[in-house]
């Protein structure tokens, strides 16, 4: 994966990608596309910028097309019946702009589809030639890049972990008044491996603040690493399934090695998605432990009467934004609910909500894409109306990628509202043993 | 049997083999089943492809597009029952007069609503975009051969005329953007599979629905 522009594009190698990985479902996907078009409205990028090439067909048509020259009679007996188009230099930057510059891979056009096609899977599959073809947006290929190398997107070495971990702690011991808090760090035999987004050791501290302090208050038997703890996956955005296989088996490994029964994937929507329902099969084998999302393990926390929360605590108007990785893709719907409605006083949702919410506009990997941030910035806008329509002070998303997009979006549209995690929500509203409830 | 019969039967034929040969040629590597433990359903997710997700308030591609998935309806039911008539025409009978009023009803409607289909993928820039000519060459075999279902409805001596035109909608299927006749099937099956695993689909909720 090198430079979106400078770097010759490898024509062959994309030619092979399309020829050699295809395998049934994303073929039947290409040849089930009628274009009907009715996809296009449910697309947050169409409806902000009403371009056509930015309908969900169209992107679809992109790659259909070298699909079609390749793949069928028609396409390379009467091309130009068929639309069908050859693997060159201008066909793959048309499929790179689709495919990276207008798609976040959000999958609200697949519930939409009038057929029953998954367009975000053809998306991956476009990137995954384009990985080939050496047309990744260097962010992108720089993340997935650092991740193979370190063991995380953001190279941070396990000393500068446990640092932060350190005085994380310290925090912890404050706000409890418990010198015996604790954030364990590589503790073989937890129960609980908690897997982290490396931005929040860097940039949101807080958050992981929070999820601490709701272990702790749990009396979760919990560790983190210092090593191999990302849960992101940047290959995965690029469509590089071998550099996706090994960025999560990284991790997977890590938590086998610490013995641990469960892997909690701290909030983040893609890295959810990658390690819950894509992992076992890029390894080809099911995994020794279950895989949840922090927001799942809250709601059975308080299922379990293991947390006591005071909503009045939070009592400014919160909505919630849905990551598409985590709940349209990833089947995490109504657990987020379940907690805010315990964690905050007045809770209120977006319309459309659920497996039907619009993308924020900040998915699949654009935020890494520069070359792209006036798009993603535009296609967001239909996130920020929803917004302000809900009158909301407060939103909630379980996602870092989401999150740094809603804060870019709360800048560029003006909100006035102030943007968390779930983790920081629920810890605002916590009852801390001893106390008395408001 | 007629020789307009024969060549029906001989398209018919074709088509199929062509079809299976498509999947027996294994030119994909397989789907693999996914080995991620499921949180929902993958059967209740394929029943729920193949039976609510048709409803026009399943989707917002149809509940906002009301006239046109009406006419994709009303198309698709009529080529469904233009090709059960043809299958039936083998024998090179007339159509039975106590269905030739209803079909008759049902082909012009459906010729109407291909022809509509065809006018707005013209005039609407988002589908001119995407189109290619085999949309229109499709759409006009698909809507010749309902017309000339609908005559032969009323005009027994048209049968052949319709056999020969469902000959040629039967030779082009396996060819063109008509293949999604037989494609649509698996693809909707595993997008429903893929929801239902992981329990998005079917929803818990009305779907669409807003403030609680």
């Amino acid at each position: 994966m090198t430079d979106h522009n400078a770097a010759p594009v490898s024509l062959g190698d994309a030619a092979e990608v399309l020829r050699s990985r295809l395998d049934a479902r994303t073929a039947g996907f290409l040849n089930a596309c009628v274009r009907c078009g009715l996809c296009a409205d449910t697309c947050h990028v169409h409806l902000a910028d009403g371009e056509a090439a930015s309908t969900p067909a169209a992107k679809v048509e992109r790659l259909a097309r070298l699909f079609r020259r390749q793949h069928t009679l028609l396409g390379r007996l009467a091309p130009r019946l068929v639309g069908a188009e050859a693997v060159t230099e201008e066909s793959l930057r048309a499929l790179a702009d689709a495919a990276f510059g207008r798609c976040t891979m959000c999958g609200r056009c697949a519930l939409n589809c009038s057929v029953g096609l998954d367009p975000a899977a053809l998306m991956r599959f476009a990137r995954a030639i384009l990985t080939a073809a050496r047309l990744v947006p260097p962010g992108i290929a720089a993340n997935a890049a650092a991740a193979l190398a370190t063991g995380n997107s953001m190279a941070i070495p396990p000393e500068e972990v446990r640092e932060t971990i350190a005085w994380l702690e310290e925090d912890l011991r404050a706000t409890v008044q418990d010198p015996s808090a604790a954030m364990p760090i590589d503790r073989p035999g937890s129960r609980v491996l908690y897997a982290i987004n490396p931005r929040e050791l860097k940039f949101f501290p807080l958050s992981l603040s929070a999820a601490a302090l709701v272990f702790h208050v749990a009396g979760e038997s919990w560790t983190l690493t210092s090593t191999d703890f990302d849960i992101t996956n940047y290959a995965y955005f690029a469509g590089d399934a071998a550099g996706a296989r090994a960025i999560a088996g990284k991790l997977l490994r890590r938590a086998e090695e610490l013995g641990v029964e469960e892997l909690v994937v701290a909030e983040c929507g893609h890295g959810f998605r990658t390690l819950r329902w894509e992992a076992a099969d890029w390894l080809g084998r099911a995994l020794p432990f279950p895989v949840r999302s922090f927001v799942e393990v809250v709601a059975d926390y308080l299922a379990q009467g293991r947390l006591r929360l005071d909503p009045s605590k939070n009592p400014a108007p919160v909505t919630l934004h849905d990551p598409c990785n985590l709940v349209r893709n990833g089947g995490v719907i109504e657990e987020p609910r379940t907690v805010l409605r315990r964690a905050v006083a007045d809770f209120v949702e977006m319309t459309p909500n659920r497996a039907d919410a619009y993308c924020c506009g900040g998915g699949g990997g654009l935020l890494a894409a520069s070359e792209h941030t006036a798009r993603r910035l535009a296609a967001g806008r239909i996130k920020a109306e929803q917004i302000r329509a809900t009158g909301a002070r407060v939103v909630v998303s379980p996602c870092h990628n989401c999150l740094d997009q809603l804060l870019e979006l709360n800048r560029h549209y003006d909100l006035g509202v102030e943007v968390r995690t779930i983790a920081e929500t629920v810890a605002d509203a916590l009852v801390l043993p001893g106390a008395a409830t408001a | 049997m007629t020789a307009t019969s024969a060549l029906l039967l001989c398209a018919l034929v074709v088509a199929i083999a062509a079809f299976l040969l498509d999947r027996l040629r294994g030119r994909f590597a397989p789907s693999r089943a996914s080995l991620a433990p499921p949180k929902g359903s993958a059967r209740a997710g394929v029943l729920y492809a193949f039976t609510r997700a048709f409803a026009p308030t399943a989707k917002e591609s149809a509940s906002r597009h009301l006239p046109t998935y009406a006419a994709g309806i009303a198309y698709h039911l009529a080529i469904f029952a233009m090709l059960a008539t043809l299958l039936a025409s083998l024998g090179g009978a007339a159509i039975p007069r106590a269905v030739a009023g209803s079909e008759a009803v049902l082909f012009a409607v459906g010729t109407a609503c291909g022809l509509g289909l065809l006018v707005k993928r013209r005039l609407s820039p988002n589908l001119a975009a995407i189109s290619v000519p085999d949309d229109v060459l499709a759409n006009a075999l698909v809507d010749v051969a309902l017309a000339t279902g609908l005559v032969a409805c009323l005009v027994p001596g048209a049968l052949p005329a319709f056999q020969v035109a469902g000959a040629a909608l039967l030779l082009y299927a396996p060819l063109g953007k008509l293949r999604h006749m037989w494609y649509l099937l698996a693809s909707r099956s595993r997008l429903g599979a893929t929801l239902g695993r992981r329990g998005v689909r079917p929803a818990a909720r009305p779907i669409g629905s807003g403030h609680d």
